[in-house]
């Protein structure tokens, strides 16, 4: 990536600064160490220089991405103090200039963008810009270049600490210009057309002013509005990761600090932070899921076939989530077929009503909605499948049922269809063992809900060609889903890892253990939900049927449990085999090491290239959190893996020998 | 209305030039200001400083956007009067189209106007230009037809406007090269002149452009060399041909610029509470020899004046184009007018600023719209250019 530099003209006796890599927007700028060298060359020339004012901005499109992210990995605490100390003093020297400074805010602004930002005595913003945010909490750290300092005078406490700590924590939500302009950050907003020269208007402006008025930031509810965040932050990361609690510290302190003790105080605590285990783990996933995963690891570099008529076998809940996101996205013909009209109508019914949805929401105007809505259609005959490029089936999991609806396919669908299948743990191959082109079948296994849940599991059968493949990822893509590729094995990677957990909590469950001690057991790893709730969500008849699944494949390590099963059946009770409780740490330990044991065979098995990629299902199709790197960051920093393989998950390849 | 149309003789109504500005104009080519800015940006420039400089004409009385480039692709292509509104945020509403007569595009953009005005089809129309030479070099694209050649139906010099210009030396040999460098030397130190008076800041927008040294403001124009001297200009080299007379000196660079104005019907002057600038007296467009494209203005200027019923006696202010020294000496020996006549180019000219070819008719008119500001006892103004394959163009203005 080329190096960000800081380069200076001047109109008249205005200094235009400019934030500028080199590149176009695809590569963002960023505070690197040669950056940081770029910006004090120029603070010598404009501390040097008479200038009237200064107008800070970026490249087209982007103001500033922050720190580089990739200089993080494996930072000594003295590198990242004086990481923090740096930013610190070269951004207080252009609070320091003798003649006013203005942000010119222009396009993606985070993390250290938005603190040099601050440092400026004004802020301009187009009202283009999407992106105004400080993710670092995301990453397990803080904005350690004075933010924590000032947001909260700038802005006052309670917008502080929903932007540097709440926002991050909602899956990094991020403010657009006018938000951020409503909530003080910024003190103009003009339209991007000519943006640059109206904040070369508005710096001459202030210069001829002489300054800005600005309300006092108010710290009279600081005690409460801590106490809630604090709570919040609980709530969310159960005190397992340290960030986002280190952050409302800073920001209690900056109302009684001064600014010089504020930027000591954040120097001290990224010193700790960001080395810690969960601020790298954070950085690993924030790497996976952005750069490998997009990327796409084991596709094939086939040309996609064109997908425009889409087929759902079935017309459930699933299948209607799934038929909603497919016409939302690829905006074709969707068909859909069940046993009953009455069923189907419902399901097209329901369609028309999300679409209905979105128009009230102002996403579609009517006429699109009402477009899209004569798109689907249905039928109880296999015959509406004519013409369809992709076949998605959703019926009951059931394998000799799913043999039976791709071999109905078969006989409507040309050679060349698709047929996926939504399956959660089904062998894909047996589905495709009887048709006379095995070849075009896939997995595509979303998770539920499917128009939050960002994953799907590309299984490749042992039939399937790379055009199918290439063609469910390249469909994939367009859903705007986060596409892994996993070979087909019982319950593929999320299911086949969370029932094993499943089956040591119900093991102590089984053993005398309360509901409350096993979700403690996985709770106090900081993940984001009791084990007693998902299986609420889940629906506890799937997840035995699941449990079931991969008994038969592995009958060792995954022994049915009378437990689930009753739950399955609607009886709420813990069947006690022996009186043995054992503490919440065995539990968890327990846990962890069959989630190792697991992953290792994943790995074994070739279900997946590397330990990275099923961190990344378990993040985006689990919600597992980034400070734990998925898990086996987690389970590589602790020692489990070392303990268990004699080396790190990570050191361990596909098709290694156990 | 309809029946008014066909039952009553139609009455023309008088069109005014209201307001116009351009950009700075800049090198064509990776090293020039403009390099990376859109052509169209450009355009939404120069439209938007002139909305906010008439705030009494409301956008959506705009009658039409007209817009005029020589390369109609690309940054240039989209029907631009239509691109560039709707970019400028003109309402949906006001329609827009593209013009090319070449360097006489904006001229043609703004006659073309005034027939909308004139006819009450339009109560107020935007008119102007746009050239990113820099990204459209001239003639680029273009398919000569094989038949001009083949028949002899031109020379096959008339497509390079440097060897039209050589040729005007051939046709007019008292037209030596050191009259053209001084006339060169002239418009540079007028221009120089201008720069430092009232004339630029007036009619020049300051625009924010990215380049390789990040931001920067495009606020003066990149061709400007006020030191210029007959010396200087003695020993540089003839591109168009060995040992001829017409050099980078004695001729406008390749250059990117925009420029806008509003003209307005005399009702919506009224209506409006305008303060118009000038009155179109007349127009009128000539055809000459392609391969002495450069003499075009001199028929155009005597059709016009014809139809006024006036002399260039009765003209006190002749904004020409200057593409090349040797063309704008031929229109003033055959007119009988002395190069250094101060009615002639009083701020300089495109030696000086450079010419983005459908640009530059509009600012033409800006300076002489000025001029008339600056010399009150002139009634009678000239803009006038010559134009590719065998052209000239004039319009004859009226102090408003």
């Amino acid at each position: 990536m080329p190096d960000t530099e800081f380069k200076l003209a001047r109109t008249g006796d205005v200094a235009i600064v400019t934030i500028d890599n080199g590149a176009d927007h695809t590569k963002p700028t960023f505070f690197s160490r040669g950056a940081l060298e770029s910006l004090d060359r120029v603070l010598d020339e404009l501390e040097r220089t008479d200038f009237t004012a200064l107008v800070l901005t970026g490249k087209p499109f982007v103001f500033a991405a922050g720190a580089d992210v990739t200089e993080f990995p494996d930072v000594s605490p003295e590198l990242a103090r004086e990481g923090s100390r740096a930013g610190h003093e070269l951004f207080t020297r252009i609070a320091a200039l003798p003649y006013p400074t203005v942000a010119a805010v222009n396009g993606a602004c985070l993390g250290g963008g938005v603190e040099i930002a601050l440092h400026c005595d004004a802020r301009t913003i187009s009202s283009g810009v999407r992106h105004f945010a400080c993710p670092e909490v995301f990453l397990g750290i803080f904005p350690a270049w004075g933010g924590t300092q000032i947001i909260p005078r700038l802005v006052g406490p309670e917008t502080a600490v929903k932007f540097i700590v709440a926002n991050p924590l909602r899956q990094n939500r991020m403010l657009d210009a006018r938000k951020a302009h409503e909530l003080g950050f910024a003190d103009a907003l003009f339209e991007p057309v000519e943006f640059l020269d109206e904040s070369i208007a508005f710096a001459r402006d202030l210069a001829e002013r002489g300054g800005l008025e600005r309300p006092e930031p108010d710290f009279s509810e600081l005690e409460t509005i801590l106490r809630r965040a604090r709570g919040d932050v609980d709530d969310s990361v159960h005190g397992a990761a340290p960030g986002p609690y280190r952050a409302l510290d800073l920001i209690e302190g900056a109302a009684t600090w001064s600014l010089e003790e504020g930027y000591r105080a954040e120097e001290d605590a990224i010193a700790e932070l960001l080395p810690s285990r969960q601020a790298q783990a954070s950085i690993y996933a924030f790497d996976l899921v952005e750069r490998r995963i997009k990327r796409g690891v084991g596709v094939p570099d086939a040309k996609p076939r064109r997908i425009e008529r889409v087929g759902i076998v079935g017309a459930g809940l699933m299948a209607t989530q799934l038929a909603t996101l497919f016409l939302r996205r690829l905006e074709v013909p969707i068909v859909l077929r069940d046993l009953e009209q009455a069923t189907v109508d419902r399901a097209v019914e329901s369609i028309r009503d999300e679409l209905a949805l979105q128009v009230s929401k102002g996403r579609y105007d009517e006429g699109k909605a009402r477009f899209l809505g004569s798109l689907v259609s249905g039928a109880t005959s296999y015959d509406v499948f004519d013409g369809c490029d992709l076949v998605l089936e959703a019926v009951f999991e059931e394998l000799s049922v799913k043999q039976e609806v791709f071999a109905e396919l078969e006989r409507v669908v040309s050679p060349e269809c698709v047929l996926a299948t939504n399956t959660s743990s089904l062998s894909v191959t047996e589905m495709a063992s009887g048709l006379e082109h095995p070849q075009r079948v896939v997995g595509m296994h979303f998770f539920n809900p499917v128009a939050l849940m960002p994953l799907v599991e590309l299984v490749r059968a042992a039939e399937t060609d790379e055009i199918t493949l290439a063609t469910a990822w390249d469909v994939s893509k367009k859903l705007r889903k986060r596409a892994v590729v996993v070979r087909d094995a019982p319950g593929f990677v999320v299911n086949r890892v969370l029932t094993r957990m499943t089956r040591v909590l119900m093991d102590a469950l089984e053993h005398g253990n309360t509901v409350e001690e096993t979700d403690e057991a996985i709770m106090r790893l900081g993940m984001p939900m009791a084990p007693s709730v998902l299986l609420q969500m889940v629906g506890p008849r799937v997840a035995n049927h699941v449990l079931e699944t991969m008994h038969d494949a592995f009958p060792d390590r995954f022994s049915l449990s009378p437990t689930l099963a009753g739950f399955a059946d609607g009886r709420d009770e813990i069947v006690v085999l022996e009186n043995a409780p054992k503490p919440v740490e065995e539990i968890t330990d327990a846990v962890l090491e069959a989630v190792a044991d697991e992953i290792h065979r994943l790995l074994e098995e070739s279900v997946v290239a590397e330990a990275a990629d099923v961190d990344a299902c378990l993040i985006l199709g689990a919600g597992w959190p980034f400070f734990l790197g998925g898990i086996t960051k987690y389970l590589d920093q602790t020692g489990v893996s070392e303990r268990m393989f004699g080396q790190p998950l990570a050191d361990v390849r596909a098709g290694a020998p156990a | 209305m309809t029946s008014k149309l066909i039952l009553m003789p139609r009455e023309l109504r008088e069109v005014y030039y209201v307001d116009g500005v351009r950009t700075a104009f800049g090198k064509a080519g990776p090293k020039g200001m403009f390099w990376s800015t859109r052509a169209d940006d450009m355009a939404v420039k120069v439209v938007r400083e002139l909305l906010r400089r008439n705030p009494g004409i409301p956008p959506e009385r705009i009658g039409d956007v007209i817009m005029a480039a020589t390369a109609q692709v690309g940054d240039q292509g989209l029907t631009l009067g239509r691109d560039v509104g709707l970019l400028a945020g003109i309402p949906q509403s006001v329609p827009g189209f593209a013009v090319d007569r070449m360097c006489a595009g904006a001229l043609t953009a703004v006659t073309a106007g005034a027939g909308e005005l004139a006819l009450g089809a339009a109560d107020v129309v935007l008119a102007g230009g746009v050239e990113h030479m820099g990204h459209h070099p001239m003639g680029e694209d273009v398919d000569f037809n094989p038949r001009f050649v083949a028949e002899r139906l031109v020379d096959t010099s008339a497509v390079t406007m440097g060897a039209t210009a050589e040729n005007l030396h051939d046709r007019f040999p008292q037209i030596t090269k050191e009259r053209a460098d001084a006339f060169a030397v002239q418009s540079q130190q007028r221009a120089a002149h201008a720069w430092q008076n009232g004339v630029m800041g007036e009619t020049v927008v300051p625009m924010s452009v990215f380049s390789e040294e990040g931001w920067r403001v495009a606020e003066r124009d990149e061709f400007l060399r006020p030191d210029t001297t007959l010396e200087g200009l003695a020993d540089l080299r003839t591109p168009f041909r060995p040992g001829g007379r017409v050099t980078a000196g004695n001729s406008a660079g390749l250059t990117d610029g925009a420029t806008a104005c509003f003209l307005a019907s005399d009702t919506a002057v009224d209506e409006l509470g305008l303060e118009p600038k000038m009155r179109l007296v007349a127009f009128a467009f000539a055809g000459v020899e392609p391969e002495l494209m450069g003499i075009g203005p001199i028929p155009a200027t005597q059709k016009v004046l014809d139809q006024a019923g006036l002399t260039l006696d009765d003209v006190g202010l002749l904004e020409l184009n200057e593409p090349f020294a040797v063309q704008v000496l031929t229109w003033c020996d055959e007119l009988g007018v002395s190069p250094d006549d101060d009615r002639l180019n009083p701020y300089g000219g495109a030696i000086a600023f450079g010419h983005p070819l459908a640009a530059t008719g509009v600012r033409l008119m800006a300076q002489l719209a000025y001029g008339f500001k600056e010399r009150p006892d002139v009634q009678y103004g000239l803009t006038a250019l010559c134009v590719g394959m065998g052209m000239g163009a004039a319009v004859l203005w009226e102090r408003a």
